[in-house]
C-alpha cells in the first residue's frame, strides 16, 4: 500500500494521478543507455570453432576471408585460414577471388574518374574572407598575425592562450585563414621596428571585417592617439559622442582584433591606473614603457596592483 | 626579428598544429577549424567524391559537410576524435540526400547495373574498363551503410574505431558491413574474374 500512495503526489492540495503505465514498456532504458548499447556478445574466436568437433573448415574459412582480405585477422587466424587453403583446392579458388576482388576495389579506386581533384577553397564555400596566417616572437611572447587581402585582421597575443583559441576567435569574426608565413612579412617588419623603439606610426591597412560599429568607432578614435601619449576611457568616449560611456569603451577596447598598431594600450583608467589589457596589463605596460610614457607614482601603484 | 622561411618558424615553437607549450593543456586542445580543414579537407573531400561520383554532386556534398562543421565545431569538446566527426557528418549528409532523392537515383544505378554487358569475354581483357564500372556501379548499389563502411576502409583506409564512431555503429557492425560488402562483391564478381 505505501509503494501505490507513493505513486500518487500533490501539490496545492490537488492530487495527482500518474499516467498508467503501458504494458510492455519497461526497456526503453536499454536503449538511452549508451553504455550497454553496443556491447557486443563474446562470439567464439575463429581459432575456437576450429577447434570444435562438428567444425567444417571450409565453411570456416570462407567466413573468415573477407576478415583476411581486410586484414583483420590475427597472425594465429591467418596462420589457420593458409593452412587450411593449402591443403584444400576449393577454398584455395575462393580466397583468390576474394583477392581479385579487392585489387579490382583497388583499381577503381585509382581509375582516373575517381582520382579526386584538389578541393574547393573552403574559405570560398563557406562564404568566409579568406585570410593568412603567421606567427612572430616578440618582447611580449609570440603572437599570431592573419592577414586579409584588404589588410591586417588579427595580431593575437599567445602568452596566456594557445593559438588554436585565437584562431577560432578570429573564426568567429568570419574570417578562415590558412598558413602563410610569408603573407604577414610586412607586419612583422613593422612591429619588429616599433618594438626596437624604431616605428611611431604603423603603415598597414587594417581589415575590421566582423567588428561591430561602435567598436570601430572606439577603434578609429583611438587610433588617433598619438606615439608616446595616453587617453582616458572616458576621452575615448567623448571623442566619439558618448560621455559617460568609458566602460563600454573599455570593452570595445577589450575586442580590439589589432592591438598594438590600434593603439588600445594607450588608453588607461581616469584615476591613472593602467586598467585591463588583452594578454595581460604587464603586456601593456611594456608597450607604454617602449614608449617612453610613464603614469607617474599614481599609475605606478596602480599597475602593480594589476599586474600582481 | 623577422622569420620568414619555415625553418626559422619552427624555432619559434609555436604552429596551430603544435601550440606555445605555455599555453598547451593536457587534456587535449578545442581545435580551430583551419587546422580542421588542413588535417582532413582532403581527405573528407576525396571521401565525398567516392560517394558522390562526380564533381557537382561531390562540391556539394563536400560544401555541405563542411558548413555543418563551421556551426558545430566550437562545440566539440577537446578530446573529440575530430576525423571520425567530420566522417560522420559526410556520411549522414550523404544519406539523407539519398532518401530525399528516394527511389530514383537508386534504381538508376541499378539499372545501369544490370545493363552492362552480361557476357564479357574473360580473355580478351578488352572488358577491364567495363568491369572496373561495373565494380564501381555495384559498390554504389550497396546498401548505405556497407557502402559507407567498404569505402572508408578501403578506400580512406579508416580503422574500425573511427568508421564505427562515424556511422553511429559497434565497431563488430562496422567490420560486419565491410565484409558483408566484400561477400556480395565477390558473389556478383566471381565468374568475371580470371582466377
Amino acid at each position: 500500500m505505501a509503494d501505490q500512495h507513493s505513486l500518487h503526489f500533490s501539490r496545492d492540495g490537488i492530487v495527482f494521478e500518474p499516467m498508467p503505465r503501458a504494458k510492455g514498456n519497461h526497456s526503453t532504458d536499454t536503449f538511452m543507455n549508451t553504455a550497454t548499447k553496443y556491447t557486443t556478445p563474446a562470439f567464439p574466436t575463429l581459432l575456437e570453432r576450429a577447434s570444435s568437433p562438428d567444425c567444417d573448415p571450409c565453411d570456416l574459412a570462407e567466413d573468415a576471408m573477407p576478415a583476411m582480405i581486410c586484414g583483420d585477422l590475427t597472425p594465429p587466424e591467418e596462420t589457420w585460414v593458409e593452412n587450411h587453403v593449402a591443403h584444400c583446392g576449393y577454398c584455395a579458388r575462393v580466397l583468390a577471388s576474394f583477392s581479385e576482388c579487392s585489387s579490382r576495389l583497388d583499381s577503381v579506386i585509382d581509375a582516373p574518374s575517381t582520382r579526386a581533384v584538389p578541393p574547393p577553397a573552403p574559405a570560398a564555400l563557406l562564404g568566409l574572407h579568406e585570410g593568412r596566417y603567421g606567427f612572430m616572437e616578440t618582447p611580449v611572447g609570440p603572437v599570431l598575425i592573419v592577414v586579409t587581402d584588404r589588410g591586417v585582421a588579427e595580431i593575437s597575443y599567445l602568452a596566456h592562450r594557445s593559438a588554436q583559441d585565437a584562431m577560432r576567435e578570429i573564426e568567429q569574426r568570419g574570417i578562415l585563414a590558412h598558413e602563410r608565413q610569408a603573407a604577414v612579412g610586412e607586419v612583422i617588419d613593422q612591429l619588429s621596428q616599433y618594438f626596437d623603439g624604431r616605428l611611431r606610426v604603423f603603415h598597414v591597412p587594417v581589415d575590421l571585417y566582423g567588428i561591430s560599429d561602435f567598436t570601430k568607432q572606439v577603434l578609429a578614435a583611438t587610433n588617433e592617439v598619438p606615439y608616446g601619449v595616453y587617453r582616458t576611457y572616458g576621452q575615448i568616449a567623448t571623442a566619439i559622442g558618448r560621455a559617460g560611456a568609458s566602460r563600454a569603451v573599455g570593452n570595445a577596447l577589450g575586442r580590439n582584433p589589432v592591438p598594438v598598431i590600434v593603439p588600445c594600450h594607450r588608453i588607461i583608467r581616469s584615476d591613472g591606473s593602467m586598467g585591463w589589457y588583452t594578454g595581460g596589463a604587464g603586456i601593456k605596460r611594456t608597450l607604454l614603457d617602449i614608449e617612453g610614457v610613464s603614469l607617474g607614482q599614481q599609475a605606478s601603484s596602480g599597475q602593480a596592483r594589476l599586474a600582481l | 626579428m623577422q622569420y620568414s622561411t619555415v625553418e626559422e618558424q619552427r624555432s619559434l615553437n609555436v604552429s596551430l598544429d603544435q601550440p606555445a607549450s605555455s599555453a598547451a593543456r593536457p587534456d587535449g586542445e578545442a581545435i580551430s577549424f583551419s587546422i580542421l580543414v588542413e588535417r582532413y579537407g582532403d581527405e573528407i573531400y576525396r571521401y565525398s567524391w567516392h560517394l558522390a561520383r562526380n564533381q557537382a554532386d561531390a562540391d556539394d556534398l563536400y560544401q555541405e559537410t563542411l558548413l555543418k562543421a563551421f556551426r558545430a565545431y566550437t562545440r566539440l569538446p577537446a578530446d573529440a576524435n575530430h576525423r571520425a566527426w567530420l566522417y560522420k557528418i559526410a556520411s549522414n549528409t550523404f544519406i539523407s540526400d539519398l532518401r530525399k532523392r528516394g527511389r530514383d537515383h537508386r534504381l538508376t544505378d541499378t539499372m545501369e547495373y544490370q545493363l552492362a554487358d552480361p557476357t564479357p569475354d574473360p580473355v580478351s581483357g578488352l572488358d577491364a574498363r567495363d568491369l572496373l564500372s561495373d565494380v564501381e556501379l555495384f559498390v554504389n548499389g550497396l546498401p548505405p551503410k556497407q557502402r559507407l563502411a567498404l569505402v572508408m576502409r578501403k578506400y580512406q583506409n579508416l580503422g574500425y574505431d573511427q568508421i564505427a564512431s562515424a556511422l553511429d555503429s559497434s565497431e563488430a557492425a562496422a567490420r560486419a558491413n565491410v565484409h558483408e560488402a566484400l561477400r556480395k562483391l565477390r558473389s556478383q564478381f566471381a565468374d568475371r574474374l580470371e582466377v
